[in-house]
């Protein structure tokens, strides 16, 4: 077990944790302020990834896709939330879960029509391209990005909730919308625009991964499941509890397959057994 | 009144009979189809199997029009499975029972294959593999409903063995998906590189779906072999490829897959090329026959066949032949009229033989590369294996 093994493995957990960060952070706001478990929010990750390929193959140009996509899914988003779920917050959770389940499918199916089953591949931007030697150990650019990336949209998300007034006004409605209306929030318009806001961190994962992972049918679904995960052992609405959860998902997932390759699988939902048993509220989140 | 009324009963039930005889009649005809179920997988990340059955149905039908199997009509009826054998089993259940159909195609995983294969003796149905590659389905799993028209798991790890053992690589880590499958051909592909004096330093089973694979790079790089053995189902093989190509391994270590799909090379591209493997169809394959059914597919849906196009297309092709020799879709007469059979295949000569159901065929080992005349990487052919050194012994997954 040499130094550059160690480094590399770190920066494998550091990669994926940054990945599955874009991805559980909006899951994980989407329950905590609309109270809603939004199944199709592996979908809009998917979304962001087959927009990102096509816009990268019309213009060339990474970076402005990079930008340009969140937003552009996260409308798709926006737009969902206002014609379907709206209708149904007073409904009992089965109804939620029920529609957004719905709503994965004809998404993810609606992809399939258009772009066909064949996954598409992207390469990372000029700049990006390559590895770098780290600690004696040649690590691709494009993971370090992620890192980064992840690192970044993490502490943007945390400023903007906790000392913007937008943010103020957000967190109030996640605490109890109905005071929250009172006093005068829209709390209509803040759902529609943290769910849009929760779409388009989504579609900003999909747009980052596709050039590690292409982007392929199921992505959605095989994502959705670790973010779940994530959520659930960082605490439901906690933005430092997601990231805490991507990294302990993330080290799990890669550290397992490296050292215990058969239990893999086992050693992160065992650390979402053990936080359910003893810390039910999860590790950031608040007691209820 | 009462005379017009009868008047008009009359004329109208007597056009309705003259008219509808024929009507009728037709219907009869048009009633009575050979019926195939394709419990396949439509959506999610496989669909790209099933949407390769179903394009060879349609190539199919379309080749078959006006005369059908018999003189009867072909009808193919496609249920999505969403690659998970309870609902396949389901799936062909609905087929096998509401449908009448007797014979049953186009299973995509191995393990749902292996699952719907167990129910067909109680059914009494055919299925007829194109796709499903895990050895056991002939062997330890054999039942005699169960045909393999595809080259299997064990043929192609065999098919590259024989390239291997005479290329200089001496050392291999060998990658199977997490299933069936994977770890069958991993098992078959270990046997039989020791037998050629070659080693297997390591092996590794990611589950299926796996999208990050840096972990398994990690390792391979470790190991220093020469190549690394790939078992892993479309999807996966796209990514890993991808990804090992941005760690840089794939320079060092040679990529060797079990199948070479053209699905992978369009979605990784170029990073692909020079990677080696067994194909179980090569749509590059050089028999008037195949060119033929290359140009034709190719008319019909703009892209060039993948392997299960093409085997799907051999396995109707191979059905509808045993059925006119049989001279009857009676499930137990096609089953005796197809043991040890012969079928003039795309790719060369089939043999069906009759102790495990294994169709006999040539072996491919090709590498990826480009050709200005396609507009992706191509197989092309580096090596052709005749059936009877690529098929195992009856009911094994061994080799002579």
């Amino acid at each position: 077990m040499s130094v550059a093994n160690v480094v590399e493995q770190l920066l494998n957990a550091l990669a994926l944790a940054g990945l599955l960060f874009l991805v559980s952070a909006g899951l994980s706001l989407v329950f905590g302020i609309l109270r809603v478990v939004n199944f199709a929010h592996g979908v809009f990750y998917m979304l962001g990834a087959y927009f990102g390929v096509t816009s990268v193959a019309v213009t060339g140009w990474f970076w402005p896709s990079l930008l340009l996509v969140p937003p552009v899914v996260g409308v798709v988003g926006a737009m969902l939330e206002a014609s379907t779920l709206r209708f149904i917050y007073r409904r009992p959770p089965i109804y939620q879960l029920l529609l957004t389940f719905g709503l994965a499918l004809i998404l993810e199916e609606s992809v399939r029509v258009v772009y066909g089953p064949t996954a598409l591949g992207v390469e990372p931007p000029a700049l990006l391209q390559g590895a770098v030697e780290i600690a004696g150990t040649f690590y691709p650019r494009y993971r370090l990005f992620l890192v980064v990336l992840g690192l970044a949209v993490g502490a943007v998300v945390w400023l903007l909730l906790t000392k913007t007034r937008t943010g103020l006004v957000i967190r109030a409605v996640a605490q109890n919308s109905e005071m929250a209306d009172c006093l005068g929030a829209d709390v209509t318009r803040v759902r529609t625009l943290v769910f849009g806001a929760a779409c388009a961190l989504a579609g900003l994962g999909g747009v980052a991964a596709a050039p590690m992972t292409t982007a392929y049918l199921g992505m959605g679904i095989s994502v959705i499941v670790d973010a779940f995960v994530v959520v659930v052992i960082g605490g439901l609405g906690s933005i430092p509890g997601s990231m805490a959860g991507s990294l302990i998902v993330g080290a799990a997932q890669t550290w397992g397959a490296f050292y215990l390759p058969e239990t893999a699988m086992v050693i992160m939902y065992a650390v979402m057994g053990a936080i359910l048993i003893f810390r039910p509220w999860g590790l950031f989140g608040e007691e209820e | 009144m009462k005379r017009r009324h009868f008047l008009t009963a009359t004329v109208v039930g007597g056009t309705a009979v003259t008219l509808g005889g024929p009507v009728f009649l037709r219907r009869a005809y048009a009633q009575n189809p050979i019926k195939i179920g394709l419990p396949t997988v439509l959506s999610g990340g496989n669909a790209q199997y099933g949407i390769q059955a179903k394009r060879a149905c349609e190539l199919f039908a379309k080749d078959n029009k006006g005369k059908g199997i018999l003189g009867r009509p072909v009808e193919f009826i496609y249920e999505d499975t969403a690659a998970d054998p309870a609902t396949a089993v389901r799936k062909a259940q609905k087929l096998v029972e509401k449908d009448g159909v007797k014979f049953l195609t186009g299973t995509v995983l191995s393990s749902e294959a292996l699952a719907v294969s167990a129910k067909c003796p109680e059914w009494k149905v055919l299925l007829m593999s194109t796709i499903n590659g895990a050895g056991a389905l002939t062997a330890k799993s054999y039942n005699r409903y169960f045909f393999r028209i595809n080259t299997s798991g064990p043929m192609g790890a065999r098919a590259v063995s024989l390239y291997l053992a005479e290329s200089s690589m001496k050392r291999f880590f060998a990658l199977g998906s997490d299933y069936a499958w994977g770890r069958d051909s991993v098992q078959s592909f270990t046997a039989q590189i020791t037998a050629a004096k070659k080693e297997v330093v390591a092996k590794d089973y990611p589950p299926v779906g796996t999208k990050d694979f840096a972990s398994y790079i990690g390792k391979i790089k470790q190991s220093k072999a020469d190549g690394v053995y790939l078992v892993l189902p479309g999807q996966d093989a796209t990514i890993f490829l991808k990804q090992a190509h941005q760690f840089g391994v794939t320079r060092e270590i040679k990529p060797i897959m079990e199948i070479v799909e053209l699905e992978n090379m369009k979605a990784v591209g170029d990073a692909m090329e020079g990677t080696i493997g067994s194909s179980r169809y090569p749509f590059t394959v050089d028999t008037p026959k195949n060119k033929a059914f290359v140009k034709r597919f190719h008319e019909m849906h703009n892209v060039y066949p993948d392997m299960f196009d093409g085997e799907t297309y051999e396995g109707l092709e191979w059905l509808a032949q045993v059925i006119t020799k049989a001279g009857s879709d009676d499930v137990e007469k096609v089953i005796e009229a197809w043991e040890d059979s012969k079928y003039d295949g795309l790719e060369g000569p089939f043999f069906m033989r009759k102790c495990d159901h294994q169709a006999v065929q040539p072996g491919f080992a090709v590498q990826a590369v480009k050709d200005p005349k396609y507009p992706h990487l191509i197989p092309k052919i580096l090596a052709t294996y005749p059936g009877d050194k690529v098929t195992p012994k009856c009911r094994t997954e061994e080799f002579a």
